[in-house]
């Protein structure tokens, strides 16, 4: 490889080959000879994701027999065949906020808010909701100066509907799993058009690098004097109203940052840049929409607009029907199956279908080179849920399985614990792989150490 | 048990009588302590209610909500429940006579309290209103920002509404958009685009006409095609223009024949409605050998896949059944030749100053701003705001961009300030300092309960000059306003909540099971639930209607659906349901839809919706370990009530589904999608019930007549569901004073809507504000338990 002061930009490259491809990181396109691509070429990122299925699962057809290596697929996780050897399948993971604790019903809300958060959600349909800060913001908001975008919130179904949640908890609570802070939830993107423009802009300037830089200037000033108003406006208003605007200038800090961030990487020359056409917009089929927005979620992850993503294939509670798998029943009401198996199959044919769009989505990763290994290689992918069975509304024994991050854990198990242990755990030894050590989340208690070992 | 609690009790009614008797120990101590301390005490606390703690009537009132329930339910009959000794009238009605007069003596004396109105954000809804009443833009900008968390059924509560980084995003796009939109920088003749309508098509819909109204952004020539899709027959296809038919033309929908019209117009800038009719014909012989010849290829086409998947062959068939032909997308392109467009209506909004473009000085680009962030933070804008403005200006301007551009930054910061996508009100921070809100902050309540939007022109003017808050003048604004046909907002937003009347939209009834079920079905359940509302606004009905109301909007459709004879056409019209079995909002089927399942109904919603959204008692929460109902296994039959019986058996069910149940099964005979239905598993309906208070019904009428009766539980219900809308805030106890007031004002006036329109407007909480909540909060301490 020849090094010389010139680098070839991604962008240049595709202009070349004018076809859509992935692009893996060439050495050739990093800048020669500077210090940060020195850190950069030695030290691939690690991503995590984490995917959220609602409603538990049919636990008859998740929970492998045999431990350790050689276990058969159950039906559910049949789909992952080819990556068996990248996942660790985990029985005894519990989230112990999704309990009750006191608070009568709403396992679906508390299953929701606890899951990544570790934090009881504080029972409210209105007003004062709160929960705690979730996992994968943790991690965004230190990598929040390397990533134009410090996470990446994706979802299928929309949470606007009419009427109360569940029972008693606010909407909020259901409609996202990714929480900024204790009070403030990043609900989903579930419009495919709008993730592509939060990834690559909306192209009106796409041509321009003199227009674009005008623009970026443009908005700093515009933020800056949004900023100012803000603080100004806070400094008359009692305590509830100056944090609703805390939230508004916190928001604007975030956005300012990637404004200057996007700035930075068209003066480099690294913006991301699509390898795929523009969404029209929400697809009518679940299938169709759910690759959609992997597929958007992984040109995200290659392009490093972000390392940060949870994804909610559909919301807790979620009622809807899957007629394309011959089950049009409402999701949550099979759910509720009264030990009936009837049922309970049809639970197990959604819970299948979910795990066939998750199961392309990382055999993609897999097939995808990135630094010196896969894509699967450096991202850590969460799938599971709040609840297990569905009918019992169970916290315990979760659903719960890790796919990827191979080169930080011993994948390819079926790990048993041998006593209930939080799933926070886990999130706490993802932090340390994304080089975000974390004393506590929630009610984490230490490390999961079943990660490194073969036992 | 029993054995354990008596001598407590012996002893406590012992230490009850060694202590002097106050009016509280006398009219509601010993009451307690005769009829309810049996299950209601501390130690037992049944249901989360420990009565025996109240001791004086400060307490009581304190908890006020809690003792109001206590006397609804004991007068009601349903406490003390079956089984155990039941005061006698007397007693309950000295008792509970004696604690409303407490709560009474309250009201009219206690210092009223507005509550606090947290700063709140606009929603989607309103963001997208109040641009469009800013600056007319033609597009709806909120559609792309993510969904609004609702709080108390309703998305409009400040406290539940937040801003993430991402919706931060989208509002500085969104003010680009709208800016750009807005205010054009040159006037050039746009190049030719494609503007396409092609609405989704319901599987094996009717749909013969096809109509929208195009804004055409200059004036030149336009490549109009209409099209139709689908198999069979053929049509005369006829397109219209503003009203006047422009073109008919012979089409059928087989491989080698026309399925289009086209033709260039030369068209004037602005909006142009254009419609496509499909009106069927006689098939000419030459159409004739086509569409059999058609046919014919696609049986043969048919009968080979069959022959190669037998097992498929049902599938196969309905695949081919195809279609009825429809109209499916009007196309324009253009324009072509075309002429420099006229500045857009939007242009004058902004530059008020009247200058043509690029003309402006720096004084009118100034006043302009100034205007305009007037109108958009809805008050008066300070020195120290326009100076900022000005700055931002001036910069922009040094980096060479043109007075419109430079405009456009203007217009993008205002629409991105806090002070437009925020209402706040400049509450005094003494918490318990109560004040008169002012004439703005009183426009805004008012635009935005009744608009949905920002408070126009008029409200301004009167907000300045200080006359708002006069009550003439307000109620005169308040009728001008419901009559303005903007209070549809009214209807889509209250009503599209409170009825659950927006998940129409996103229920999906099998359609196996409900083939009838099409998109036209389901638009005209949502149109006749929305007329039926707005007449209820527009002509000042009583709201008793809303319960058993003899009347309401149909069309052919809609009347077929429901077997009511005689109604011919798609318009809507007012119908009599005399003779029928339906009345008010209860039987209306989109209300029956989005209270039942995919696949079957469900009692147990449609009875906690009554109680949630009439009677206004919702059902406590489920107790704690319920959920594992019937762990015997095996599946359950019969008919849905059948189902239901087994499930109420269960004594830690059976509490609330007495309460519930009852009123779903009296609507049985609605079936999923609000059809009338006489059988269920082929097993005849059993639609009586009883009440938990021993009354008895047969069907719904009865049901209906029983809720009607409580007229003032659903007067109460529905001022309080709107006093929450109306607000942006949940309801506290202090606000039961104004409740009270506002549900009497409606029985003097025959529940009219207007007396509970102006009833809310009038209000302490809607009129005043309090400092900020959490210090006052903090002084009243923890709810006692």
């Amino acid at each position: 490889m020849i090094l010389t002061r010139k680098h070839v930009s991604r962008r240049s490259l595709l202009r070349g080959m004018g076809a859509a491809l992935a692009l893996p990181m060439l050495d050739a396109m990093v800048p020669a000879l500077s210090a940060a691509a020195a850190v950069t070429r030695k030290a691939t990122p690690n991503r995590m994701v984490f995917c959220y299925v609602p409603n538990g699962i049919d636990m008859r057809n998740w929970r492998p027999e045999a431990v350790g290596r050689d276990y058969v697929l159950p039906k559910i996780l049949q789909p992952l065949a080819p990556i068996q050897d990248n996942l660790l399948v985990f029985s005894g993971l519990k989230d112990h906020n999704g309990e009750a604790l006191g608070d009568g019903p709403g396992d679906h809300a508390r299953a929701a808010a606890s899951f990544l958060t570790g934090v009881h959600p504080r029972k409210t349909s209105g007003s004062d909701i709160s929960v705690g800060i979730s996992v994968d913001q943790v991690a965004a908001q230190k990598m929040a100066s390397q990533t134009r975008l410090a996470s990446l919130e994706l979802g299928i179904e929309d949470g606007h509907l009419a009427g109360n949640c569940d029972s008693g908890y606010a909407c909020a609570y259901v409609n996202s799993i990714s929480w900024r802070s204790p009070t403030v939830p990043n609900p989903p993107e579930v419009n495919p058009r709008s993730v592509f423009e939060l990834l690559f802009g909306s192209g009106e300037d796409a041509g321009d690098p003199a227009a674009r830089a005008r623009n970026n200037k443009i908005d700093q000033s515009i933020l800056d004097l949004v900023s100012d108003d803000t603080r100004t406006l806070a400094r008359d208003l009692g305590p509830t109203d100056r944090r609703k605007l805390d939230e508004y200038l916190s928001a604007v800090r975030e956005v300012e940052r990637q404004v200057q961030m996007a700035e930075k990487q068209a003066a480099e020359n690294t913006l991301a840049v699509p390898t795929m056409e523009k969404p029209d917009g929400i697809p009518l089929e679940y299938g169709e929409h759910a690759q959609l927005m992997f597929n958007l979620l992984t040109l995200a992850l290659q392009t490093d607009t972000t390392r940060v993503s949870t994804f909610m294939l559909a919301r807790e509670g979620s009622n809807r029907g899957y007629r394309e798998i011959g089950v049009p029943e409402g999701h949550h009401g099979l759910s509720h199956h009264r030990n009936d198996p009837v049922l309970m199959d049809k639970v197990a044919a959604i819970n299948r279908y979910h795990m066939e769009q998750f199961a392309s989505f990382v055999t993609k990763l897999k097939n995808t080179p990135d630094g010196d290994g896969t894509l699967l290689d450096h991202t850590m992918i969460v799938y599971g849920s709040g609840i297990s069975d569905g009918n019992k509304h169970n916290h315990d024994d979760l659903p719960v399985l890790l796919a990827g991050g191979g080169r930080n854990f011993k994948t390819g198990r079926h790990v048993k614990l041998n006593e209930s242990i939080p799933v926070a755990n886990l999130y706490l030894s993802m932090l340390d792989a994304m080089n975000v050590p974390t004393q506590s989340l929630g009610d984490s208690q230490g490390r999961l150490n079943y990660l490194t070992e073969i036992s | 048990m029993l054995r354990n609690i008596l001598p407590a009790i012996a002893l406590l009614s012992l230490a009850q009588t060694a202590l002097a008797q106050t009016p509280f120990d006398q009219n509601v101590g010993a009451f307690v302590q005769k009829n309810c301390a049996m299950c209601h005490n501390e130690q037992l606390k049944t249901a989360g209610l420990a009565l025996t703690k109240y001791r004086d009537t400060a307490a009581m009132i304190h908890d006020r909500d809690i003792w109001e329930k206590v006397v609804t339910r004991v007068r009601a009959g349903e406490m003390p429940p079956k089984g155990l000794p039941k005061p006698s009238a007397e007693q309950i009605a000295a008792t509970t006579n004696w604690i409303e007069a407490q709560f009474d003596h309250y009201d009219a004396t206690a210092k009223p309290d507005p509550g606090h109105l947290t700063a709140h954000r606009l929603n989607r809804t309103e963001y997208n209103n109040t641009i469009h009443d800013l600056l007319g833009v033609h597009f709806e900008p909120a559609a792309d920002f993510p969904a609004d968390d609702s709080g108390f059924g309703f998305d409009n509560i400040g406290d539940a509404l937040s801003v993430s980084p991402t919706l931060m995003e989208k509002y500085l796009a969104a003010a680009k958009k709208i800016a750009t939109e807005a205010i054009p920088i040159a006037l050039v003749p746009p190049k030719p685009t494609q503007f396409k309508f092609a609405p989704e098509h319901g599987v094996r819909e009717d749909r013969p006409t096809l109509e929208h109204t195009f804004l055409l952004p200059a004036e030149g020539d336009y490549d109009i095609k209409a099209g139709a899709n689908g198999k069979r027959d053929p049509f005369t296809l006829t397109l219209f223009l503003d009203g006047k038919e422009v073109k008919s033309q012979n089409i059928t929908v087989v491989p080698d024949k026309p399925r289009t019209i086209e033709l260039r117009l030369h068209l004037a800038y602005g909006p142009h409605t254009l419609r496509s009719v499909l009106t069927p014909h006689d098939p000419s012989d030459d159409e004739y050998e086509a569409i059999n010849r058609a046919r014919i290829a696609d049986a043969e086409g048919m009968a080979k896949q069959i022959l190669r998947h037998p097992e498929d062959e049902k599938q196969i068939r309905l695949q081919h059944v195809g279609e009825p032909t429809y109209a499916d997308s009007i196309e324009l392109r253009g324009p072509f030749n075309a002429l420099t467009p006229p500045l857009p209506p939007t242009y004058a909004k902004v530059f008020i100053c009247g200058h043509p473009l690029g003309q402006h000085n720096a004084q009118c680009m100034r006043t302009d701003l100034a205007h305009f962030a007037r109108l958009a933070y809805r008050r008066p804008v300070t020195n120290v705001e326009l100076a900022k403005m000005d700055r931002l200006m001036l910069s922009v301007e040094k980096s060479g961009l043109t007075q419109e551009q430079a405009m456009r930054v203007g217009v993008e910061a205002i629409l991105v300030s806090p002070n437009f996508i925020y209402r706040i009100e400049h509450d005094k921070r003494d918490p318990s300092a109560v004040h008169e809100v002012d004439d703005f902050e009183l426009a805004s309540r008012l635009s935005y309960f009744l608009w949905s939007s920002m408070p126009d022109e008029t409200l301004m003017t009167l907000a300045s000059d200080h006359q708002l808050s006069k009550p003439d003048v307000l109620n005169a604004q308040v009728k001008r306003m419901l009559e303005d046909p903007k209070s549809v907002a009214l209807v889509d937003n209250f009503a599209g909540q409170w009825l659950e009347l927006r998940n129409l939209d996103s229920v999906h009834p099998d359609p196996d099971q409900f083939p009838q079920f099409t998109k036209s079905l389901r638009q005209a359940m949502y149109t006749e639930t929305h007329m039926f509302v707005t007449a209820m606004i527009q002509e000042d009905h009583s709201i008793l209607d809303f319960l058993d109301g003899k009347y309401t909007y149909l069309n052919e459709k809609l009347a077929d659906f429901y077997g009511i004879p005689g109604v011919k056409g798609p318009e809507f019209r007012r119908v009599s349901l005399d003779g029928t079995q339906r009345s008010g909002v209860l039987t209306q089927a989109s209300v029956l839809t989005v209270t039942s399942y995919p696949t079957r109904t469900s009692p147990v919603l449609r009875g906690k919706w009554i109680l949630e959204n009439v009677l206004n008692t919702p059902p406590p929460p489920p107790p704690p370990g319920v959920g594992s109902i019937d762990e015997k296994g095996g599946a359950l039959r019969g008919t849905m009530r059948q189902q239901m019986e087994k499930h109420r058996a269960n004594p830690i069910c059976a509490g609330c589904h007495t309460k519930m149940d009852p009123l779903g099964f009296a609507l049985e005979n609605y079936d999923a999608i609000g059809r009338w239905r006489t059988q269920d598993a082929n097993q005849n309906i059993d639609s009586s019930g009883v009440l938990p208070n021993g009354q008895k019904f047969q069907g719904s009428a009865e049901m209906k007549a029983i809720l009607a009766s409580r007229k003032d539980a659903f007067a109460e219900c529905l001022t309080e569901k709107l006093m929450i809308y109306a607000l942006g805030r949940g309801l506290e106890g202090f606000d039961r004073t104004a409740t009270k007031k506002i549900v009497a004002r409606l029985k003097q006036n025959d529940y009219r809507f207007s007396a509970l329109i102006s009833g809310i407007v009038d209000s302490v909480p809607f009129q005043m504000g309090r400092g900020d909540a959490a210090p006052y909060l903090a002084k009243l301490g923890a709810p006692a338990k």
